[in-house]
């Protein structure tokens, strides 16, 4: 098609004028090419659509016409349409859509064909947009176009384009299962196994995938998805760095080796030999690149390199490159996490290794360590027995000298127990004790220390009834190690020392009510070595070898020992000793038992338990010092960790900052937790450490920030005080601090502490930020609520769609995003009900409006669940939501439009649709009231308003204003206000402005801005429409009334129409009645076969030419013979039925012919019914030029005629004598109502349910016909009227009394007019009109004077006239009006 | 058009004075009425046998001269003569009866 030169202007300009890019182009198109022709010729409805179209800012396109021509909007053109623009505009859809035709083509017909609008959700296109066939997903709707007539010859799309998100979630569903079951998985061929399952779940996107591993200097196939291994493709091996040639496996250079060993990341293309049978990943053709990415471990070369197929109808952006890499990373880090655990394996079995050999080291230098110890120690005993009077320094540095000396003695011993236990060395000696009292004995020895602390001791051993084979110096080692353990971590209630008998076991316990041990450290508590970390105790001192030796040494007495503990509730030691001595070496059991002595081996147990307590500590060894020791030696981070310090104290920030600068790490100082919390914010550091006092915000208080904000939630804590009570450290690890160092602290002990933390967040980490990555890579938005309902965490998605971040967490209800209650309560509430089944139920879901943070109006669909926090075990509401608010709107669009389809297409007039749509727009948008003014140009404009009876003239200045103002706005463009909104549009009487206005209740968003312009484009169609039926109608109406004339029926008669089809109200039967010149009167009833508008031009035709027969020849008969050869003439008129007859109004004399017509009826004055059943021949036509009979009949005073067309009587399943014989009752009914009100009451009286059928007219006459005489006011004329009315009288057949009644009652008014008349208004006239219903006379006097009250004197006569009237007629008023006064004068009459 | 009216004065078989009145009285020609009745002067029969239409102007005519008038009614005219209290006034006769006059 060509396209002509400059846009146009005129008419084609205007329609495109919404859109100045893409109308700019459309304009462009040579339509006088197409089949829509010029757009000048275009009809109302296509300009309607196309402004609509180019409106909106929702991607649209539409097709119009025979060749479905397609036009398109400039946001479709954006996310659809690709390179087909501007190509595509003007031709027909199915070139601009051929490689979908098939898809779409039928969905097309569908709408064009029923005229219903399609859905389809997420449909999967192959489109050729943008220059490659490509994977597309589309959610739309199409809906049919009418044109002027309200056919459909067209159809409008709504789409969006959902490619993105359903090709997302399809990855993101890949992602989840690789990360799926991470704990079952432990050796690196289970991880890669578990991988290739998992990719080969996802062929659209990954048609293959190669996982190669690194192996010395070459790549080794480890995994495989969708191709076998050892294919072209596949070579198991492949040389890295390509020095190797000619390898085994032939296929060096598939897959770029040495650039993936570097870390790189390719793009290779599949062309060549080893391509050649790839398989298609579950479509037609095979993948033609495939993206080659390094399986990248930390701080190291990588593993090795995952080659992923790419799906050829998708590009390689970032997403999908995005993608590839994170399945790589995944697998990359299952390979880790394998690899890390064989290695975890082995290192336990070297240190497993390591602890025998220290061990053996140990005891071999203990031994050597004994000799210079005893020399140290016999001395320094000499010096203190010497020196006990020298100074106090002296003294002092001896007892230290002392304490330490026993210490390490008991240190060495320990070991050489240890070795020789190892060794099975130990030299045993078991001898019978009473284990009761020795067991009380040594527990003594503790009970000072014991009580110095603070602590009740309790020693319950009484004696037990068989004795115990024990080795002594064993024994005390147990109890006094149990008995050392308990004060060390009991701060206060009681240790608890017992001995009993259980069965064959004596039973010794040990319970103290201490810090307990935590459930986690129960299966390490007897191991060597083994210390409980963080405890808190009274000392930091223990070299973690009591609780072991105490284990080995109950072992070699054939017992058990056993601890039960609840942390802060204290612990219990059970160690159970068999009674007898089977169990025991024989060589080493003696009979008798040794002689009592003091045991050696007490006193540097409580010697050093002494010195935990707070009264000796004073001097020497600092605790820094002591726990510097075992952690000291290997500091130092294996890579550079980022550490914050928060200290108000310059001098400590530096040392802090310079002590862990040297220990490798990466240091922020800050001087507050304000600052620290910020700068965590920013950028979040490996680890913080923080001192507790500080000022703004403190130590705890920054824990606290840092724990509720899910990016600083994991950052480890240290904080540091110089609060020494265990008390101040419990605070700071409640708060959720991950340590505590009192100060001063050794600088070692520091680092050792920094570093154990550093790496327990690091393997912790390891899990949370692939959660994080996952929950952040989520499409949907998701969120965790707390037991209250405060939002707790979001993801990526939650910020895009609701505008909230994670800066502001937690965000407590109502949360900010609701609508709000002021000026939305209808939504807020919505949100509100919904957010309390949230609370309450365990699962469920709902779609909501929320408000975005920008103040948009957005719909999501939330899904939630509860759940357990693993971490609290407290409840919470993990969510997902998805952003509905193009399917919301779009679902709201369709209903919206069909319902005002539906309005508009049963209105049968312009008012009618006009006000149904209002409606419409009124409960759509529930608003206070819609108003439409149209500007005909009369003075005031025309209102419709949903508000009942509201006019202009009501409305306030300002909405006036308003309304008004419009005018001037481009049609179809809404503009928003304050409490609502407006739009022009055009009416086919001038422009019409519309106002919803919504009171405030809710805003006017920009998707209610495009549905009220949708709606405006198809009311105003509608309306167009409607007029064009109003006009149709009102000229089959005025038609109607031209051949149903006359326009003055004769006096005594009432006729009625009621034609069956709507809206055009015309049809086929007729009345008619035509004055004869000789003063008689035609009547005519007819009924032509069918109905509508062919019927009535028969109709029309046999009525002017029965009229012109009767005003011919006045005789029925032979004028319904006349019409017979007429009527043979005319197509549509055999068989029509006709009543003809011609009255004489004087006498009542009827002279009839029926051709083929029901009867009439003649209701007597008695209520007998007579059917005017003669003079009756074949319908019209039937048999033309045989003569037809007439009847007479004389139509009694106050007898009434009633003729009819079928469709009053007829009724299907009942004989018509039934119909008849209702219309009869009917009609004497009425006796006592006028003809006029009679025929409305038997219209009403005999029609059926749901109205008539069929066309209905029906004729009234009562005779006589009233008397009706206006005559001028003079005395003269009282003789003449008087003799008219005698003569009417007459003609009622009253009786001669009555008539005199009459006379005078009538006489006296007359009278009374023409003096007032006289007074008043001379030579005005008097009207006088008499009617004789059945059972009653009617009479009214109208003249146009005034009436004086009667008054004595000179008007007595005057006076006596009224009471004449009064006494002669049993009902007499007197009504004065401003023109004039009417007497109405009643009688009973028989 | 005026209304017609006949009236023929004479004596009756007892010389009294007499107007027989025919036709209808109505306010149009019930001057011509008045008229007569005050061209005789004294006691009066007025036989209203031949009028068919007696108005309220026509009684006030004949209530002005009640005293003195004898009516000679026929049946048609009796409501109107009832109703407007002149039959209390005047002495009236049925016509038809043909007797002398009353008391």
């Amino acid at each position: 098609m060509e396209r002509s030169g400059p846009p146009g202007d005129g008419v084609g300009a205007q329609v495109f004028a919404s859109d100045p890019e893409v109308g700019a182009d459309l304009a462009r198109v040579d339509w006088a090419a197409t089949p829509l022709g010029p757009p000048e010729e275009w009809p109302q409805s296509l300009r309607t659509a196309v402004s609509i179209l180019l409106s909106s800012r929702f991607p649209m396109w539409m097709a119009w016409g025979e060749e479905l021509t397609f036009f398109c909007n400039g946001a479709y053109r954006r996310d659809t349409l690709g390179r087909k623009y501007p190509w595509a505009l003007g031709r027909p859809a199915s070139e601009v859509w051929a490689e979908i035709w098939g898809d779409i083509g039928p969905r097309i017909e569908a709408v064009l064909g029923t005229g219903r609008a399609t859905w389809d959700e997420g449909l999967l296109l192959f489109l050729e947009r943008s220059g490659y066939t490509e994977e597309t997903y589309h959610t739309f709707s199409y809906s049919p176009l009418r044109d002027d007539t309200g056919d459909v010859v067209g159809m409008l799309c709504v789409v969006s384009e959902e490619t993105e998100r359903v090709i997302g979630e399809r990855r993101m569903a890949t992602l989840r299962d690789l990360g799926s079951d991470p704990s079952v998985i432990r050796t690196e061929q289970e991880v890669l196994a578990f991988a290739d399952r998992q990719l080969s779940r996802n062929p659209q996107d990954l048609p293959f995938t190669l996982t190669y591993l690194f192996d010395g200097d070459d790549a080794r196939l480890a995994g495989a998805s969708g191709v076998t291994p050892g294919t072209p493709v596949a070579p198991r091996v492949l040389p890295v760095g390509g020095s190797r040639t000619g390898d085994e496996s032939g296929d060096e250079g598939v897959w770029p080796v040495a650039a993936l060993a570097e870390g790189e990341a390719r793009l290779v293309p599949l062309t060549g030999a080893p391509f050649d049978d790839l398989p298609g990943g579950g479509r037609s053709e095979p993948p033609v690149e495939a993206l080659v990415v390094p399986l990248l471990q930390q701080g190291s070369a990588p593993y090795g390199f995952l080659v992923a197929g790419l799906n050829r109808y998708r590009a390689l952006d970032d997403r999908y490159r995005g993608f590839v890499e994170l399945a790589a990373g995944h697998i990359a880090s299952g390979i880790g996490s394998a690899r890390s655990y064989e290695a975890q394996q082995r290192r336990a079995e070297e240190l497993a290794e390591l602890d025998r050999a220290k061990t053996t080291f140990f005891s071999n230098v203990s031994h050597e360590l004994r000799t210079p110890l005893t020399l140290i120690m016999g001395p320094v005993e000499e010096l203190r027995t010497r020196l006990a009077d020298a100074g106090d320094d002296v003294r002092t540095e001896l007892d230290a000298i002392h304490r330490n000396g026993l210490r390490l003695g008991k240190l060495v011993n320990t070991l050489l127990d240890f070795s020789r236990i190892e060794a099975g060395r130990m030299q045993a000696r078991y001898e019978p004790v009473e284990l009761g009292a020795v067991t009380a004995e040594l527990a003594s020895v503790f009970r000072s220390a014991v009580e110095r602390a603070g602590l009740t001791f309790d020693v319950d051993c009484p004696a037990l009834d068989e004795p115990v084979h024990v080795d002594r110096t064993m024994w005390e080692k147990v109890i006094l190690n149990l008995l050392s353990n308990a004060l060390k971590f009991t701060f206060e209630g009681t240790v608890r020392v017992t001995v009993r008998r259980s069965g064959p076991h004596a039973v010794v316990t040990v319970a103290d009510t201490g810090t307990g041990v935590p459930e986690a450290e129960m299966p390490r508590l007897f191991e060597r070595f083994h210390r409980i970390e963080n405890a808190r105790s009274r000392s930091n001192e223990g070299s973690g070898i009591g609780l072991a030796l105490v284990r080995e040494l109950v072992g070699l007495h054939g017992g058990t020992i056993d601890a039960e503990s609840a942390e802060g509730k204290g612990t219990v030691f059970t160690v159970r000793v068999p009674f007898g001595t089977a169990h025991l070496p024989e060589g080493s059991v003696v009979s008798e038992p040794a002689a009592a002595r003091a045991s050696a081996t007490a006193g540097p147990y409580v010697h050093e338990a002494l010195r935990w307590l707070p009264v000796g500590a004073a001097e020497g060894d600092g605790p820094g010092e002591a726990a510097a020791a075992p952690l000291g030696s290997d500091a130092g981070p294996t890579r550079s960790a980022r550490v914050m310090v928060a200290d108000d104290n310059a001098d400590m920030r530096e040392y802090l900052t310079r002590i862990l600068t040297a220990g490798g790490y990466e240091v922020t100082a800050v001087t507050d937790g304000v600052e620290a919390l910020d700068a965590a914010r920013r950028r979040t550091p490996d680890l913080v450490v923080s001192d507790v006092m500080m000022p703004r915000l403190d130590g705890l208080e920054l824990v606290t920030r840092l724990r509720g904000d899910s990016r600083t939630a994991s950052v480890p804590v240290l904080l540091l005080s110089a609060r020494a009570g265990q008390e101040a450290s419990i605070e700071g690890l409640r708060a959720g601090a991950d340590d505590y160092l009192v100060k001063p602290f050794a600088a070692a002990e520091l680092l050792a502490r920094v570093r154990a933390n550093v790496e327990l967040a690091r393997l912790r980490g390891h899990h949370l930020r692939w959660r994080t990555a996952l929950v952040d890579s989520l499409q949907e938005a998701f969120f965790v609520c707390d037991e209250s309902g405060a939002v707790v965490e979001i993801n990526t998605a939650f910020t895009d769609i609701l505008g909230y971040g994670p800066e502001d967490l937690p965000y407590a209800p109502a949360h900010p995003w609701w609508p709000d209650a002021v000026t939305d309560p209808g939504a807020h509430a919505q949100v509100g009900e919904a957010f309390a089944g949230l609370l309450v139920n365990p699962r469920g879901s709902y779609t909501v409006p929320v408000t975005r943070r920008d103040g948009r109006r957005r719909w999501v669909a939330v899904n939630y669940n509860k759940a357990e926090d693993p971490d609290t075990g407290r409840r919470v509401t993990v969510g997902t939501f998805r952003d509905v608010t193009a399917e919301h709107y779009a679902v709201q669009r369709e209903t919206a439009l069909a319902a005002l389809s539906t309005s508009l297409s049963r209105a049968s007039s312009m008012p009618e649709a006009l006000s149904g749509a209002l409606d419409q727009l009124r409960s759509l948008w529930r608003a206070d009231v819609v108003l439409a003014a149209v500007f005909d140009g009369d003075d005031t404009p025309a209102l419709t308003a949903t508000g009942p009876d509201l006019r202009w003239e009501d409305l306030p200045e300002a909405r006036r204003e308003r309304l008004d103002a419009l005018r001037g706005r481009p049609p179809l463009t809404v503009v928003t206000e304050d409490s609502g909104a407006g739009v022009l549009l055009e009416h086919p009487q001038g422009p019409l402005t519309l106002w919803v206005d919504l009171g405030g209740n809710r805003p006017f968003t920009s998707e209610d801005r495009l549905l009220l312009s949708l709606l405006s484009g198809h009311l105003a169609q509608g309306l167009v429409r409607a007029h064009q039926i109003d006009q149709q109608r009102e000229a089959a109406i005025a038609l109607q009334r031209a051949i149903l004339g006359p326009a003055r029926l004769p006096d005594g008669f009432a006729v009625r129409y009621e034609p069956a089809s709507r809206p055009l109200e015309v049809g086929g039967d007729w009345y008619d009645t035509v004055t004869l010149p000789d003063g008689r009167i035609g009547i005519v009833v007819g009924d032509c076969v069918g109905r509508g508008l062919e019927a009535a031009s028969v109709m029309g035709q046999l009525r002017s030419a029965c009229r012109a027969l009767l005003l011919q020849d006045p005789s029925p008969g032979r004028a319904l013979e006349a019409l017979d050869q007429f009527a043979a003439g005319v197509a549509g008129a055999l068989c029509t039925t006709v009543f003809c007859g011609v009255l004489d109004p004087a006498t009542g004399e009827l002279t009839y012919s029926s051709a083929g017509h029901p009867p009439g009826i003649l209701v007597h004055r008695d209520g007998t019914v007579r059917l005017l059943e003669e003079g009756r021949a074949l319908p019209l036509a039937v048999r033309p030029g045989r003569t037809r009979p007439e009847a007479t009949c004389s139509l009694p005073a106050r007898a009434t005629l009633l003729l009819y067309t079928d469709g009053l009587v007829e009724r299907r399943r009942l004989p018509l004598s039934t119909g008849i014989a209702q219309a009869g009752d009917a009609v004497q009914e009425g006796r006592d109502m006028p003809v006029e009100d009679l025929a409305g009451a038997v219209m009403a009286r005999l029609e059926p349910d749901g109205g008539y059928d069929d066309d209905v007219a029906l004729l009234l006459y009562r005779h006589p016909a009233p008397l009706d005489i206006t005559f001028p006011a003079e005395s003269s004329q009282l003789a003449p009227v008087r003799r008219a009315l005698r003569s009417w009288l007459a003609r009622c057949e009253l009786p001669p009394n009555a008539v005199q009644n009459v006379l005078v009652a009538v006489g006296e008014a007359c009278a009374n007019a023409i003096e007032h008349g006289h007074r008043h208004a001379p030579g005005n006239d008097v009207r006088l009109r008499a009617v004789a219903l059945v059972d009653t006379l009617r009479v009214t006097v109208a003249d146009s004077g005034r009436w004086k009250d009667p008054q004595p004197g000179a008007d007595t006569h005057r006076g006596r006239g009224m009471s004449l009237m009064r006494a002669m007629m049993q009902h007499v008023t007197v009504s004065p009006g401003p023109s004039g006064t009417t007497v109405d004068m009643q009688m009973r009459i028989d | 058009m005026t209304t017609p009216l006949t009236l023929a004065p004479g004596r009756g078989p007892d010389g009294a004075a007499r107007l027989a009145v025919g036709g209808e009285i109505d306010m149009s020609n019930a001057g011509r009425l008045a008229e007569a009745l005050d061209s005789r002067p004294g006691p009066l029969v007025v036989d209203l046998t031949e009028v068919e239409y007696l108005d309220s102007a026509g009684l006030s005519v004949l209530f002005a001269h009640a005293e003195r008038l004898e009516l000679v009614v026929p049946p048609l005219l009796e409501p109107v003569l009832t109703v407007s209290g002149l039959a209390a006034l005047a002495t009236v006769h049925r016509s038809g009866v043909r007797d002398g006059p009353q008391g």
